[in-house]
């Protein structure tokens, strides 16, 4: 979480965090990769109430054993990107790689992003670069362009269209999407939120996702959430093999309409109880349903316990299971502990087991304001394993150095 | 057919200029007044549309994605860009998990438990929960198998 940083003219604040992982593969190879992961934020205060930033996140692995993925080294620079915010209209320009976010688009890119709101409860946005793809062998797109326009009413409502259209390096068209979000919120107890989506080279519509919210009275919240997808225009042009349902038990040209309702109690003001029911309609594939509850007691940063129970009824024997999930977390001073158990009951055997049964024990110890270490290890017993255990020791290192106006320096 | 497209676009570039100037809301603030822990319940302060965003409510997490596309800045009142990136551009495995185990086992996390048989059968119920993060990218793992 953030702090306020407002006072003070320039700020550099970061984190770098060390992961040991400790595992067996299903071909019993050991893994053993040390992970560094970065984080950067430098912040000017100009004048007026305007922000200039420069943001960076970016992970390494090594491997000390068998590769854990195509080489024994990897890495990736998540983002880095310059940022400026004006004190008026919202005004945001950012420079790099980045998250960009906008109605139907959620995309890495290197490129630039701008957006600002104008008169009357309209705002608008617009951005363009490379998309930022994991998997260098697949090709996704040259380039990578969108916009969305909204208006808005901060407390009623948001309307929103938006574009997102990518082309290969031929110019020939990747990806053309546009897409309808939508937020109402016309009295306090309601809240409506989602998005429709449609595929312009499939000339379908990929998916409408809704939810309700309703909230009675103030202990008791209902909520509702609709969503209908149609396979061949969500999925076309994905790169991942898996989600082509190319000799897979799955049509790609299936249809889904899933309809679920969740109501949850909160009798006091950390606890909260639920109940949820979803149903799962297939044009092709049998149906199936998932319904259960759960019970969680919360205090922030003290202590947390929680237990739900789950069952998946399908109209086929894989879709057939019950899962039982419990934790208890508890902050003691410096230290925490964690216990979190998860067991799934099968129908019908996968491998020729009936069940799977995972426990992770965690523990954490804060050194300081600064530095914190933490262990965390996981026992499974599985269709696919017998036993397995795999293990994490982790160092966090937080620095958040501030420059106050006139030249002082104050550091945490 | 070049003036036309002239005019056009000096009519539009006019129209937002004025429609800019017109403009005098507040930019929202950048960080959060004040620090806070844990799942927050915005509602204890908020109401509106930075109400409805409450943390605490059962739904937040199917909807978080929907207020990121329409409303990023406020999501960056409290979170660094880092903790979306920590889901949605890792490549590497999440188990066990670091930030969802120690700090909060309470958060929602898709991957817990005995994830490689579990993921199968959600892969089958809804592949759209899979494609939103490993459709188009985070992918190098699912093609150790899926080739």
């Amino acid at each position: 979480m953030a702090g306020d940083n407002s006072a003070t003219k320039y700020s550099l604040s970061g984190e770098l965090d060390t992961t040991f992982r400790m595992r067996t593969t299903i071909d019993k190879k050991t893994l053993l990769p040390i992970y560094e992961y970065a984080r950067l934020d430098l912040t000017n205060n100009l004048s007026h109430g305007a922000v200039a930033s420069f943001y960076l996140g970016a992970w390494g692995r090594a491997d000390l054993a068998d590769k854990s993925g195509n080489n024994f080294t990897d890495g990736d620079l998540q983002y880095a990107y310059l940022s400026y915010r004006a004190a008026l209209n919202n005004t945001i320009i950012n420079l790099g790689r980045q998250f960009v976010t906008e109605g139907v688009a959620t995309e890495r890119v290197d490129g630039f992003y701008l957006r600002s709101d104008f008169a009357a409860g309209f705002g608008s946005s617009v951005f363009a670069g490379a998309p930022v793809i994991s998997e260098p062998d697949f090709k996704g797109g040259k380039v990578l362009y969108g916009t969305r326009i909204s208006q808005t009413n901060k407390k009623d409502y948001t309307l929103g269209l938006s574009v997102l259209k990518s082309e290969r390096a031929n110019k020939s068209i990747y990806r053309e999407e546009e897409g309808l979000d939508v937020w109402l919120h016309p009295m306090e107890q309601v809240d409506l939120s989602g998005r429709s989506t449609y595929n312009s080279l499939t000339e379908g519509w990929m998916e409408h996702a809704y939810v309700l919210s309703v909230s009675p009275l103030e202990k008791i919240r209902l909520s509702v959430d609709v969503s209908q997808i149609n396979y061949h225009d969500y999925f076309f042009n994905m790169t991942t093999t898996a989600l082509s349902f190319i000799n897979r038990p799955i049509d790609p040209n299936e249809k889904l309409f899933a309809g679920g309702v969740t109501i949850s109690y909160l009798p006091i003001k950390n606890l909260t109880i639920s109940t949820d029911y979803k149903s799962y309609n297939y044009e092709i594939a049998k149906n199936a349903d998932y319904f259960g509850g759960k019970a969680s007691y919360t205090v922030p940063q003290s202590f947390a316990v929680g237990f739900g129970a789950h069952r998946m009824d399908g109209r086929i024997a894989r879709l057939r299971y019950t899962e039982y999930r419990g934790y208890v977390s508890k902050v003691v001073g410096h230290a925490s502990v964690a216990l979190d158990v998860t067991n799934v009951g099968y129908d019908a055997a996968i491998n020729g087991v009936k069940n799977s049964f995972a426990v992770n024990g965690s523990t954490g110890y804060e050194l300081n304001e600064k530095l914190k270490i933490g262990a965390s290890m996981e026992y499974l017993q599985s269709p696919d394993f017998d036993n397995e255990v795999r293990g994490l020791v982790n160092a966090t290192y937080i620095f958040d150095t501030k420059r106050v106006k006139g030249g002082g320096k104050n550091e945490k | 057919m070049r003036s036309k497209l002239f005019f056009l676009l000096a009519l539009l570039l006019f129209a937002i200029c004025t429609l800019y100037a017109c403009t005098a809301t507040h930019s929202m603030i950048r960080k959060h007044p004040e620090s806070l822990e844990g799942i927050t319940l915005c509602t204890e302060c908020h109401s509106g549309s930075l109400g409805a965003m409450n943390h605490r409510a059962t739904d937040f997490y199917k909807k978080h994605g929907i207020y990121s596309g329409i409303s990023a800045q406020a999501c960056v009142i409290c979170h660094q860009e880092s903790f979306c990136s920590d889901c949605h551009s890792r490549k590497e495995g999440n188990k066990p998990s670091a930030k969802f185990f120690t700090d909060a086992p309470e958060r929602t996390l898709p991957h817990r438990g005995d994830y490689l048989s579990q993921h199968r059968i959600d892969g089958r119920i809804n592949p759209v929960l899979c494609a939103k993060c490993h459709g188009r990218q985070n992918n190098q793992g699912c093609t150790s198998c899926h080739r």
